[in-house]
């Protein structure tokens, strides 16, 4: 009897003990790695500026198999010739990524064309070696009207760069995409050619707005080689209210079930319990009976 | 023939007796010790009203832990109890008496107990009563919980209908015993007398209650798994999971039967009445159970894997890497060694039966584990505060102290039960060997013809 309950319980607490094995240690071997260390800069609708390092180890033969580098120190820097300022720092998140803004009245170096030299530094440990990407854009300017040009709500891009003297210069050949902004992503209406430092855009009529009609249209450059991304927004009221849909009534979503609800769960509870009444009321007639019995005898 | 029966009642009831008596030192002993487990589990209930269920291990992303499990594991208990016994009942199945009363006690006790789970998951019990006031037709936790209300009361009548001829029998049988036992013996056998109209009324109400119950147990067991299954949870929502419960039920319920004969016949001495047969076939109907079980979990898993949607691709992920373990012993070792088991004429013995039930009991209890937690654990959208604790759940030890409180609740009240009245149905005896003599008597009359 003591074996068998010595055995039990040894056997229960193995069976418990089995709850607690989640904390099995994982290593990876790093040589099967490939580093990949990139960096992107997006130029705001305020005209402030994101810079975004990507540090991610990616494996050698499993392309599925992607371990971001988390924690780590990067460091960014705006560099012309040999002179390197630091802009600023900041550590990859759980996802690898880094990124600092930088606000509009900063004062970038910029070489003879025009070009930001942006460096994102790796200073490497024990385990990792250094990591270093370079990235030369241009300071594009998007301006961005919400207009009616002869009745037709359009929205007009303007495009240009500023030259060393601070003139205007229209930019050529570059796409763009024109979004609105919708309650989880935003939705694309429109993509073109910016051409003559222009882009016009007919807006559709037919897009709901905010709780008060407004429409946040953005015109976006993604990911070009002299100007990386460039992202401008403005708001208009142009947004169509949907007219409010008729209450639903009776439904499984409104306050009142569906009536077919109701009838089943109706005619199931009637049912059970009419059967539970007539099962008491028998109950009643076998203790009449045996009180009958008593009193005879 | 009456002075036979009236010999025969009181030879059962004095055979039975010494069940009903006085206990021995080592039953003391573990009675006192089920109600040490209870007071702490009361304790630890004080503990989460005062501070609430920071204390546990839930939060906002896992927010039903063990409670749920045991919730769902009593409450289909209960269900599995109520089936079981129906069919029993209602086909009159030859060997019924042995495992009769076994059953309906499970099927009340669990009924009981299984709730009692629910609320401790309600994180403001003061508004417990809201769920009364502003009930959602549509919602199925209504259902559920109209269905468990009509289910415990029509178990209690079922089972107070099969024991009312044994009360009876114990009333007029019982001179010895203490006065308020008698009272009570009385008051409950409601001047039951074994008529030739009483027992048929009996005998027609019973069956038309244990009909009832299947159907009630099928219907509740069925709106239990839509608590899961209607929701869009990744691992719930499924169209197999109402049968799928329906048979996870059964295996579990077929499970702590088996174990209840084995502790029952060896601790009462009751070797004459629940014999190998009776294992033998509680095993072949677990083995039966434990295929059609295994076939649905397969199918399940099968299915969420060949789909490859992101969800149930996350999901299979955790299953297979942070619970592998588990998910081993819930769905490979809790299904096959029971099938292995119980497949081989020659394992079947009462001990193998048993130590087969155990698996599958613990099995099934693992595998409701990995329905409700990991599921959890991998939602849809990330909530923006993801502190460790809040995605990955482990039970504090006032869960396990209210779980294990539920579990000796639970065997403490089968004891009292058993103090109550014989676990083996004295009228049932009766019943059969009335049944015989009816049967023998017309071919002796043919014989002297």
């Amino acid at each position: 009897m003591k074996t068998t309950f010595f055995r039990c319980s040894i056997f229960i607490l193995l069976f418990g003990l089995l709850f607690n094995t989640n904390g099995i240690a994982q290593e990876n071997d790093l040589s099967k790695y490939r580093m990949r260390f990139n960096l992107k800069t997006i130029k705001q609708h305020d005209n402030s500026r994101i810079l975004e390092a990507n540090f991610i180890a990616a494996n050698k033969k499993d392309r599925k198999d992607r371990i971001p580098v988390y924690d780590t120190e990067i460091e960014f820097f705006n560099v012309l010739d040999d002179d390197e300022v630091l802009i600023g720092s900041s550590k990859t998140d759980k996802e690898g990524k880094a990124n600092i803004t930088v606000p509009e009245n900063h004062t970038y170096l910029t070489d003879g064309a025009g070009n930001i030299n942006l460096v994102a530094r790796f200073k490497g440990t024990d385990a990792l070696d250094e990591e270093e990407e370079e990235l030369s854009v241009k300071n594009l300017y998007l301006d961005m009207n919400l207009t009616e040009i002869d009745s037709v709500r359009s929205v007009v891009v303007n495009a240009y760069v500023l030259d060393s003297l601070g003139a205007k210069s229209p930019v050529e050949g570059t796409d763009i995409l024109i979004s609105v902004e919708g309650m989880l992503s935003k939705m694309p209406i429109g993509d073109g050619t910016i051409e003559d430092g222009e882009f016009i855009l007919e807006m559709p009529v037919d897009i709901p707005g905010d709780v008060n009609g407004d429409l946040t249209v953005y015109s976006i450059i993604e990911d070009h080689d002299e100007y990386g991304d460039v992202i401008q927004k403005k708001t208009a009221n142009w947004g169509i209210i949907n007219g409010q849909s008729k209450k639903d009534t009776n439904t499984l979503w409104s306050e009142a079930a569906p009536i077919w609800m109701y009838m089943v769960l109706t005619i199931l509870l009637v049912g059970v319990w009419a059967n539970y009444l007539y099962t008491i009321n028998n109950l009643f007639k076998i203790r009449k009976e045996g009180k009958q019995l008593e009193m005879d005898t | 023939m009456d002075g036979d029966i009236v010999s025969r009642k009181r030879e059962l009831v004095k055979e039975f007796s010494p069940m009903l008596g006085k206990s021995s030192p080592f039953s003391k002993i573990w009675i006192g010790f089920l109600i040490v487990v209870i007071l702490v589990g009361l304790v630890a209930f004080v503990l989460q009203v005062i501070k609430g269920h920071e204390i546990t291990g839930m939060r906002d992303n896992v927010v039903w832990g063990i409670y749920i499990i045991n919730f769902i594991f009593f409450v289909c208990l209960s269900y599995s109890g109520a089936f079981i016994s129906g069919i029993l009942h209602f086909f009159k199945t030859p060997w019924k008496n042995s495992v009769s009363r076994i059953v309906e006690i499970i099927t009340v006790l669990s009924l009981i107990v299984g709730p009692i789970f629910i609320l401790l998951c309600i994180g403001r019990l003061d508004r417990l009563h809201y769920l009364f006031i502003y009930p959602r037709i549509q919602s199925p936790i209504t259902w559920d919980i109209i269905a468990i209300l009509t289910d415990l009361i029509g178990c209690f009548i079922y089972l107070y209908l099969t024991f009312i001829p044994d009360f009876a029998m114990l009333r007029d049988n019982s001179e010895d015993a203490p006065s308020w036992r008698q009272k009570l013996y009385k008051t409950l056998a409601i001047g039951y007398q074994d008529t030739l109209t009483q027992r048929e009324t009996l005998h027609k109400i019973t069956r038309t209650m244990s009909a009832m119950i299947i159907v009630l147990a099928i219907v509740a067991y069925t709106v239990l798994a839509w608590i899961f299954s209607l929701t869009l949870q990744p691992g719930w929502n499924s169209t197999i999971f109402a049968p799928y419960f329906i048979v996870a039920g059964l295996y579990s319920g077929v499970g702590v039967i088996i174990i209840s004969m084995f502790l029952i016949r060896k601790y009462f001495k009751l070797d004459h009445y629940i014999r190998k047969i009776h294992f033998i076939g509680a095993g072949i109907v677990l083995l039966v159970i434990s295929l059609l079980f295994g076939y649905f979990t397969f199918s399940e898993y099968f299915s969420r894997w060949f789909s490859h949607k992101i969800q149930d691709t996350n999901l299979l992920n955790t299953l297979f890497n942070k619970y592998f373990w588990e998910f081993i012993l819930a769905n490979y070792i809790g299904v096959l060694v029971p099938i292995v088991i119980l497949f081989f004429k020659k394992f079947r013995t009462i001990k193998s039966i048993t130590f087969a039930a155990v698996i599958a009991v613990l099995g099934l209890w693992l595998n409701r584990y990995l329905i409700v937690v990991p599921t959890l654990e991998t939602p849809y959208l990330p909530i923006q505060d993801t502190r460790p604790e809040f995605i990955h759940y482990s039970a504090t030890w006032i869960e396990w102290a209210l779980s294990f409180a539920g579990i000796a609740a639970f065997v403490l009240f089968f004891i009292l039960i058993m103090k109550l009245v014989p676990i083996i149905p004295m009228s049932g005896i009766i019943d059969y060997e009335r049944e015989q003599k009816r049967h023998h008597k017309p071919l002796i009359q043919n014989q002297k013809k």
